[in-house]
């Protein structure tokens, strides 16, 4: 009896994200036997393993291209070893590669022995957030009319919306200097003697009108940023990161009023939200 | 370059470049496009949530029609993102012609499905593949995309006769055809879109343009991408290729 095309297709994606060679193993061997055909020049399993290598070629290549700097950091042969651990821990659930390597970040950050590193998960963070920046919605960048408009004591309740393109990053090292060099063709920058020292480091990458961007932050910035990104209000998200950071008053006062004039200049803000 | 197509998954996405150079291609050309995620044969239930985004950039392009492949890639639990061949079964034609009717009625657009490459042939295959693809057009009411690479591939892979597979393909449901390059792995062919199209694929296609008429024809070359002068080469000889076979009759 055959079987069905529902355990036919559950039998061969078991098959294709298997590590090792159909043919390596017996039991997956009699599996792919019992569904293909096989031929004078490609036995069943020697078929079926056509697609298992280019299920890892496809995903690893995709992996590469988004994590490029981390692949400089760990060397080919120890970045195939993590995005096949990674495959199997997180297999493709999107439609679209662009998606594939969504949990990366994380599972550097908390997988031995990547997470033994912290420069890793930094690094992989900095890569994860230009891909979000690259082809996130687009939305209309907060005008001076607009600010203008708004009455000065509604200001402490409205709620000002970043463009969605902008990531806020807090990193251990400054990655985002890695990432530039290693992009630029600097192989080496991840790595070895030129690998970054720790340092706090707070950036936001986000898309400009020609290109993709990352700008170093202070970390009262970054903080304010986070707390508008989550939707407080912003006399609150002052008073909050203001009183976190022991800044006086007046001088913070002056500081967030550079902060704003700097991001609209550089398109971040999105709208002003007035209950 | 008289039209584009872009690969649908590729501008599913929120804004930014994609979309900014989807634009400026349909300022100047006829764009379609051609996906590679649905698994209209994968057992999984369909995407909702994909063809909805689908469905919001074929509005935005408002292409003549939409394809994608006759394949599955979905399994419980994980997207393969590959072009997996299917058996060619009874179980599995009604299987796909249910799911094509549900597309066509989400999508309201003509929708084509193209016949993959293959590296693998199933036990279970009750017919052959251009029986399997004209039964599955037939019932489905939809169109044909002739991938003569993708026919020249599997027949060197399965030993079939390619001619045989052009021929029996129902030449009214054929809305366009692709031309492309593989790469010969040894033990068998491998569709990879990286080089020219080979002498057997261009035979394949005065065949196809002999049963299929004046039908849009489309150059795949995704993968090692030459100068542009070398693409555009290879599309002036489809071209001419068209004349002489049409008699002056396609635009």
């Amino acid at each position: 009896m055959t079987a069905d095309l529902a355990t036919m297709q559950r039998a061969i994606a078991d098959l294709l994200a298997r590590g090792a060679p159909v043919g390596s193993d017996p039991e997956s061997a009699s599996l792919a036997t019992q569904l293909a055909a096989g031929n004078d020049r490609l036995s069943a399993a020697e078929q079926v393993d056509v697609y298992r290598q280019q299920y890892f070629l496809r995903h690893l290549d995709a992996l590469r291209e988004d994590f490029l700097t981390l692949e400089h950091a760990l060397g080919d042969a120890p970045f195939e070893t993590l995005g096949r651990a990674y495959l199997q821990a997180f297999p493709p659930r999107s439609f679209s590669l662009r998606d594939l390597g969504v949990d990366l970040p994380r599972f550097v950050a908390e997988r031995a022995p990547w997470s033994e590193d912290p420069l890793l998960a930094d690094l992989a963070r900095v890569e994860w957030a230009f891909v979000e920046a690259f082809d996130a919605p687009d939305a209309p960048a907060l005008d001076l009319a607009t600010v203008a408009a708004v009455p000065e004591d509604a200001w402490p309740s409205a709620r000002l919306v970043l463009q969605p393109s902008v990531q806020r990053l807090a990193l251990a090292h400054p990655a985002h200097e890695a990432r530039s060099a290693v992009r630029s063709g600097d192989a080496s920058a991840a790595s070895g003697t030129t690998r970054p020292s720790p340092a706090p480091t707070y950036v936001v990458v986000f898309r400009g009108p020609a290109r993709l961007q990352c700008i170093a932050v202070e970390a009262d910035a970054y903080a304010l940023l986070d707390e508008l990104a989550r939707g407080t209000a912003l006399g609150d998200a002052c008073e909050r990161v203001a009183t976190a950071s022991g800044a006086r008053t007046a001088s913070f006062e002056e500081k967030v009023g550079a902060w704003f004039e700097e991001w609209t200049a550089l398109g971040w803000l999105s709208r002003v939200e007035r209950d | 370059m008289d039209w584009f197509e872009v690969i649908s998954e590729n501008f599913m996405v929120g804004g930014g470049r994609p979309l900014d150079n989807l634009a400026r291609l349909r300022d100047g050309y006829r764009v379609v496009p051609h996906g590679v995620s649905l698994a209209i044969g994968s057992v999984e239930p369909l995407d909702l949530s994909y063809l909805a985004r689908l469905s919001v950039l074929v509005d935005r392009i408002d292409p003549p029609w939409v394809s994608d492949h006759l394949c599955w890639g979905r399994a419980p639990g994980v997207h393969l993102h590959d072009l997996l061949p299917l058996p060619y079964t009874a179980e599995a034609v009604s299987l796909v012609v249910e799911r094509v009717k549900r597309v066509q009625g989400t999508l309201e657009r003509p929708f084509a499905l193209e016949n993959v490459s293959s590296y693998m042939t199933y036990r279970a295959s009750a017919m052959s593949e251009w029986d399997f693809v004209a039964e599955v057009a037939e019932r489905a009411d939809c169109g044909i995309l002739l991938d003569c690479n993708n026919v020249h591939v599997s027949a060197k892979n399965h030993g079939f006769d390619a001619e045989r597979y052009i021929d029996a393909i129902p030449a009214g449901r054929v809305v366009q055809i692709h031309l492309a390059g593989h790469t010969d792995k040894g033990a068998y062919l491998l569709d990879t879109h990286s080089d020219h199209v080979s002498d057997e694929v261009w035979s394949l296609y005065r065949r196809a343009l002999e049963r299929c008429g004046p039908v849009a024809t489309l150059i795949e070359w995704d993968d090692a991408i030459p100068a542009w002068e070398i693409l555009a080469a290879e599309a002036d000889r489809a071209r001419a290729i068209r004349r002489e076979m049409l008699c002056g009759l396609a635009p």
